[in-house]
């Protein structure tokens, strides 16, 4: 009987073992809290917006228009697949690296186009020396390109940018990143139901 | 002898050279920015060469493609594609794209926009690509 319980015990300290090296990171966020505000203009507290929920985190800019979207798309799908398995208190939130020209406005339009739901989602900007402490954090550069002055006298540029998804922990552990344009749904998904466990 | 080319004409019509296919657009928001896809098909034996598209509804239509360095990704233009003869050319997400800016109006799921390809052999080209999300 002693033998079995040993077994069982070291076969669950295996499993918990292999688990946490699929979730690599242990980057506690909660040591320092950004002030940000979301689409309806109201302020957030990061990361104490998302403590007690697994959330998905985007990194985008919104007049991107081949990977920030496909980034926004495979979190869409990750949440629809997690709906169809029953999985509905995960929160997506997507951050612009581009507040000058991310404004509450642009960002709900940009929601609103895709159909996502403000329920589980949410889409943050702020000051850009906010944004910028916050990007150094998770370590997600952003560089501006082709900057030129359009015929209205407006700045133009395209952005430079790591495609990233993050996974947080309920805590504010940020514990996994992941390529955001060509996500691997199966990892990130497994990853969300380990954390779940 | 006009008539018989008229029937083999009617009876055996040209294939086009340049087919077009799978046109698409991710939805988007007036003023925004986004990108259009499709497959050139160049069925003739010589290369062609796409280096202009056009539509009313963009403010600024560019050729593109996404690169990657390092785990960053970016974009730059692209003054032409050259698509060899009996060969294909796909425009994809995360690779080559048309950058469709400042968009005049929404673009919503399911709407239908044209586009005029320009190419040095074919000439213009009226395609339609339909708005959707991606599978």
């Amino acid at each position: 009987m002693k033998k079995l319980i040993l077994i069982t015990l070291s076969v669950t300290l295996l499993l918990s073992l292999s688990c946490k090296d699929n979730l690599p990171l242990d980057k506690d966020l909660t040591k320092k809290s950004y002030t940000l505000i979301n689409q309806d203009s109201v302020e957030v507290i990061f990361p104490e917006n998302i403590i007690g929920h697994i959330t998905v985190m985007g990194f985008i800019y919104t007049h991107c228009p081949d990977i920030c979207p496909m980034t926004t798309h495979n979190m869409y799908l990750v949440q629809k697949q997690l709906n169809e398995e029953g999985i509905d208190n995960v929160k997506f939130i997507a951050i612009s690296f581009d507040p000058d020209r991310d404004t509450p406005e642009v960002l709900t339009k940009f929601a609103e186009i895709r159909d996502l739901d403000f329920n589980s989602w949410t889409f943050l900007t702020g000051q850009k020396n906010t944004v910028d402490e916050m990007m150094k954090r998770f370590d997600v550069k952003a560089i501006k390109t082709d900057e030129r002055i359009d015929e209205e006298g407006n700045p133009e540029y395209s952005m430079m940018h790591t495609d990233r998804i993050s996974l947080i922990d309920e805590h504010g552990i940020l514990r996994k990143n992941y390529k955001g344009s060509t996500l691997n749904f199966e990892e990130l998904i497994n990853d969300i139901k380990t954390l779940q466990d | 002898m006009n008539i018989l080319l008229v029937i083999l004409f009617i009876l055996f019509p040209p294939e086009d050279k340049i087919k077009i296919k799978d046109a698409w657009m991710r939805p988007s928001s007036e003023n925004m920015a986004t990108a259009l896809y499709f497959i050139i098909e160049n069925n003739g034996s010589k290369a062609d060469t796409l280096f202009q598209v056009d539509c009313n509804f963009a403010g600024k239509v560019e050729i593109h493609e996404t690169y990657s360095q390092g785990d960053m990704m970016g974009m730059r233009k692209v003054d032409f594609i050259i698509i060899d003869g009996k060969s294909s050319f796909e425009f994809k997400p995360g690779g080559y794209h048309v950058m469709l800016m400042k968009l005049k109006k929404d673009i919503n799921d399911g709407d239908e926009e044209n586009f005029v390809l320009h190419l040095k052999q074919a000439g213009e080209i009226v395609i339609t690509a339909t708005a959707k999300k991606p599978e």
